[in-house]
């Protein structure tokens, strides 16, 4: 061990242990979160409230695993819809055709999912800035015409109809309405926990490396093409699990959730919640979604009312909320120290 | 190695805001159905390239719910209409659907979804359970498939099968007298375009054997230009072109056909041409257009059907769609089962709705049923003719035989494996 090596082990063992108490600390913050949205069938009777969540799990785990992308690896994808088109259709056509059960078509809707992304990965991934996301696009696009195409199989624009079946397994019947409520939160925490420790581990400050400068970090050995490979399959995977989610709440999947606009919605929600914190594409979820169904109730132009949100986020804070919020907060304890 | 970002602030306050926002949901922002109001509730488009359909759903509503109200409501409750933007987006609809039922206490559905939109509000209206009727959506397979039926659901909507049957026949009578036998088609890249595209060539070679299909062109929904189409089919010298393109893309393909004067070159037969949103909006209308009606207040040709147009016109200065007269008449259909169920309980509407027949200006006899089997709107007036450049734009139209429509659809539904 050089003196140079030696050195910097004495810094890593502090920071090892740092991360070991972050994890927990993650870990902990999870399962309190969990507890919470699980006990909230137990004081409101609102079931608004409950889909609202349900709505919330579903985008936020697919705006949560864009932000691995846009946020962490730089890569901005304008495509991501498509897996969450993906999953809700695997899932959906395994249990109206199959009829196997449901942790079954969950768990092979993430492996199709998981190929098909490492095979547009391997395409896209190799590409950068507006490329990459105009790349992306294209195969969005090419998978919503599939759909909408394929109608013996797909139903076409129609979408998949008569429901999807839900039979009930180890007593969870996500026909009912709290059950499907209780899954939905579960699935949203362990996703969040998982891209939370993606994001943590050193493979995910080698995709910051990468963001911030993918020479030196290919110069370091890192292989970049696969570090961005795997973080597209895995963003994928989480993506789709969002799209089960919503496939379940609608008991169906329709050619919109794999269009553009579902994509769109996903980089809306990353400016509106911000992209330099973990956390920021949830908020800008519940934001979104919030501002969504008060306008709606009151206008048809809600439209104008959302555009002129993006414009004040984008023109007037220039970041997402949680950046505003953070920047302030660390401003705020700078001005203590001094 | 050294951290290049600063933890960012603390998950405290992040759950604090996320909490909030919770709790803003929450919040019980809506009172509960007052006992004498039933309020019903209505997904429907009013935002986007369909808005304008959406929008004349409405109206049609309230014009009729007014009706009803001033009559002394539904079994004595006055009605409350909440009509709210899907966006013509499904798990919009789903969730807007839920929120009218759940959270608004809507005791009634009115589906105003077309396609996809509607086959998720009847998801939902089988899980609630609660009474729905669909008004916009015409693709057949909604509630002619069995796997479709629920008790609770209803369609008040013309049917793609029964507009296949009608035209067919009517364009073979015209293709036998005039001797068209080489036809071409032009009908929009989606399921709607193709299957009502299909059905209509299917009975058209019935009543017609001798009929050839020379050409076939799907241009995209939504396409702006058709030069390419146009040029296709006048290459291929058809002798008829069949054309199920509707609204804005029907009136932009007429504006540009009409350059290469397309319409003096051949018959045309576009379905969805006697519309006043496309009969109104198209720059210079050819003459003899054959097409079905959609909503016209020359047919029926009756005086019921001429005041309700102009009642509606008056009221809102604008000509009714055909998505008004179905709105419309599910609204009849509600008074109607209330009369005679005497209550507003879901359960108890479905049963009197089942089969029920009604007075109404958009009736081929002046009545239209509810067909029991299946839960689907029957008898209505359905028919072709011929376009002239102005008012009343279709002069004649020539009505369709109900008993051919129903002989000739459940053959359909067999070969469906409906039945």
């Amino acid at each position: 061990m050089t003196e140079l090596e030696a050195g910097r082990a004495q810094v890593l063992v502090p920071v090892r242990s740092g991360a070991a108490l972050q994890r927990y600390r993650d870990v902990l913050i999870a399962l309190i979160a969990f507890a919470v949205l699980a006990s909230l069938p137990f004081f409101t009777g609102s079931k608004a409230l409950l889909d609202f969540v349900i709505r919330c799990s579903a985008y936020g785990l697919f705006a949560t695993s864009l932000n691995l992308l846009v946020g962490y690896t730089g890569l901005t994808s304008f495509g991501h819809g498509m897996f969450f088109g993906l999953g809700a259709y695997s899932f959906g056509l395994i249990m109206q055709k199959l009829g196997v059960p449901v942790p079954v078509a969950f768990v092979a809707t993430l492996a199709i999912t998981a190929v098909i992304a490492a095979i547009i990965g391997a395409i896209c991934v190799r590409l950068k800035d507006i490329y990459f996301a105009f790349v992306t696009l294209a195969f969005q696009m090419l998978i919503h015409s599939t759909i909408l195409s394929w109608a013996s199989f797909t139903g076409g624009d129609q979408g998949l109809r008569g429901g999807i079946p839900r039979p009930a397994f180890l007593g969870i019947n996500l026909a009912n309405h709290v059950h499907l409520y209780i899954a939905s939160c579960a699935l949203l925490i362990l996703g969040l926990l998982a891209m939370r420790q993606i994001a943590q581990s050193p493979f995910g400050y080698t995709l910051r490396m990468i963001r911030d400068n993918a020479a030196r970090a290919s110069f370091l050995g890192i292989d970049v093409w696969r570090a961005k490979l795997t973080v597209f399959v895995l963003a994928a995977l989480f993506a789709a699990m969002g799209g089960m989610v919503m496939a379940l709440f609608v008991s169906g999947a329709y050619p919109e959730f794999a269009y553009w606009t579902i994509s769109g919605e996903g980089i809306f929600i990353n400016m509106l919640g911000g992209v330099s914190t973990f956390l920021g594409p949830m908020v800008g979820t519940v934001l979104l979604l919030l501002l969504n169904d008060t306008v709606t109730r009151f206008t048809e132009y809600h439209g104008i009312v959302l555009g002129v949100v993006i414009l004040f986020f984008a023109l007037g804070l220039r970041k997402g909320l949680l950046d505003f919020v953070a920047e302030w907060f660390s401003h705020r304890d700078a001005g203590e120290g001094r | 190695m050294t951290r290049t970002r600063t933890p960012g602030i603390s998950r405290r306050s992040t759950l604090a805001l996320m909490g909030a926002g919770a709790m803003s949901v929450a919040a019980p922002w809506v009172a509960r159905a007052q006992a004498k109001t039933v309020k019903i509730g209505m997904p429907t488009i009013l935002s986007g390239r369909v808005a304008q359909l959406g929008t004349s759903s409405r109206n049609a509503v309230m014009l009729e719910v007014d009706k009803v109200n001033a009559a002394g409501g539904l079994a004595g409750r006055q009605i409350e209409m909440v009509v709210r933007d899907s966006k013509g987006q499904p798990q919009e609809a789903a969730r807007v659907a839920r929120e009218l039922v759940n959270t608004d206490g809507c005791e009634l559905l009115l589906d105003g979804e077309a396609s996809s939109g509607s086959f998720a509000v009847h998801e939902v209206a089988r899980d609630l359970g609660v009474l729905c009727i669909h008004t916009c959506s015409e693709a057949s397979s909604l509630t002619a498939d069995p796997k479709q039926h629920i008790p609770n659901s209803f369609r008040c909507v013309r049917q793609g099968i029964h507009d296949s049957i009608v035209g067919g026949s009517y364009a073979a009578g015209i293709a036998k007298a005039k001797g068209l036998k080489k036809w071409a088609t032009c009908s929009p890249d989606y399921a709607y375009g193709r299957d009502t595209t299909g059905e209509f060539t299917l009975y058209l070679k019935r009543f017609a054997p001798d009929v050839e299909v020379i050409s076939e062109s799907w241009p995209k929904l939504f396409q702006p230009d058709y030069t390419e189409v146009v040029t296709k089919i006048l290459q291929a010298k058809p002798q008829a072109l069949y054309s199920c393109l509707w609204g804005g893309d029907l009136t932009s393909y007429i504006d540009q056909a009409n350059i290469y004067a397309m319409f003096t070159q051949m018959e045309v037969f576009a379905v969805n041409m006697a519309d006043y949103t496309a009969l109104t909006v198209v720059k210079n209308l050819p003459k003899g257009i054959h097409s079905g009606n959609r909503y016209i207040k020359s047919f029926p040709t009756t005086p019921e059907n001429a005041a309700w147009g102009d009642a509606y016109k008056a009221k809102y200065n604008e000509y009714p769609t055909n998505w008004s007269w179905q709105n419309a008449t599910a609204v009849m259909f509600l008074a109607e089962a209330a009369k005679k169920a005497n209550s507003t309980d879901g359960k108890k509407l479905a049963e009197v709705l089942k089969g029920l027949t009604i007075k109404c200006p958009f009736g081929a006899d002046g009545t239209v049923t509810m067909r029991g089997d299946d839960h689907t709107l029957v008898g209505y007036a359905i028919g072709w003719g011929t376009t002239i450049p102005q008012e009343p734009y279709v002069p004649e139209v020539k009505a369709g035989d109900w008993r051919t429509i129903f002989e000739l659809e459940a053959e359909w539904k067999k070969s469906k494996g409906y039945t």
